[in-house]
């Protein structure tokens, strides 16, 4: 499946900062969209949507800083660079504290405003790369029949063939079989990629 | 005044392990905490980083740079090693630039002072509960 485009979502109630943000990120060859209030952009934003967000911090309604806890409880995972002409310590920790992935305050250079988005982008883009991975180790593992999966926790937790056979009292020709069942439903070349999936999709 | 003493005897008090060079900014700060027992001040990295990785550890105050390493690297590796101890790091007024480069490194607040030190001393003494 071919990936969605990645957006700056910019979100900003004053139209001239909204627009020369606009120009700025489609200068760098980025597509952006804009919404002026917090409750303009939560009414059409998708999490399944790639990209980053630029926030500001003051808004009237909904402040930049609300609007980032009620993407926190919608379990968004889009990083949120904040944007304030007003900026203190306080603020900006408590933005940190809540999974801001950055802070910067007006007025900033338009380079430092590109360099923090494609930070951000970048990191979003492995954070979906990583989520697709443990969503086909998680498919792989649902296709496992119960005593395959009894023997991929077996010899994962690095039982020999005929350690898992005796747990599991039977022969150790029936493990060898159902190992090679799991090595090759899992898609893994060795045990020691068949651990590493494990323990990516460890809880 | 709150402090981290020992209210029973049977266990010792964890250790509030504040680094930072010898300034005027530290010597406030353990000025702060003078309230607290087990207050102990590293004069080195190397024991800055041992202190912050014993399992008495029970906060870290960066204070100030230790001279050889600027604060987001100390932090950085302090965080590496103990990754639940609350650090907190101090800064001065309105620097939020190096607020948020010190969370973003892992610190768990930032503080500012002057003129904050009932914060810093709040913030020390939940940590220690």
């Amino acid at each position: 499946m071919k990936d969605m485009p990645q957006t700056v979502f910019v979100v900003d109630d004053d139209d001239a900062v909204r627009n020369s943000l606009r120009m700025l990120l489609k200068s760098a060859g980025v597509h952006a969209e804009v919404s002026a209030s917090a409750q303009e952009f939560l009414s059409s934003y998708e999490p399944s949507q790639p990209g980053c967000l630029v926030l500001d911090v003051r808004m009237p309604g909904m402040s930049g800083l609300e609007m980032q806890q009620e993407l926190n409880l919608r379990g968004a995972t889009i990083p949120v660079i904040f944007i304030t002409g007003h900026g203190d310590i306080p603020m900006a920790v408590e933005a940190m504290q809540h999974g801001a992935f950055d802070f910067l305050q007006k007025p900033f250079r338009d380079q430092e405003l590109l360099d923090r988005v494609q930070r951000a982008l970048i990191r979003d883009s492995e954070y979906r790369a990583r989520l697709r991975h443990t969503d086909r180790i998680r498919e792989r593992l649902a296709s496992l029949s119960p005593r395959e999966r009894e023997v991929l926790d077996l010899v994962t937790q690095g039982k020999a063939n005929k350690m898992v056979a005796g747990d599991l009292g039977v022969s150790q020709r029936t493990v060898e079989i159902h190992r090679a069942h799991v090595m090759q439903k899992m898609e893994a070349g060795s045990l020691a990629e068949l651990v590493r999936m494990m323990m990516a999709v460890a809880p | 005044m709150m402090n981290g003493s020992n209210d029973g005897g049977s266990k010792p008090a964890r250790t509030i392990i504040v680094a930072g060079q010898s300034s005027e900014r530290t010597r406030e700060v353990l000025r702060a905490l003078r309230g607290f027992t087990n207050v102990i001040w590293p004069t080195s990295l190397e024991s800055a980083l041992a202190q912050t990785s014993s399992k008495d550890a029970g906060c870290l105050v960066i204070a100030d740079d230790l001279r050889e390493e600027p604060i987001d690297e100390f932090l950085q590796e302090a965080r590496e090693l103990q990754r639940n101890l609350p650090i907190f790091v101090i800064t001065d007024p309105d620097d939020v630039a190096e607020a948020v480069s010190a969370m973003r490194h892992g610190a768990t607040a930032v503080i500012e002072i002057p003129p904050s030190y009932s914060v810093l001393c709040e913030e020390v003494s939940r940590a220690m509960q």
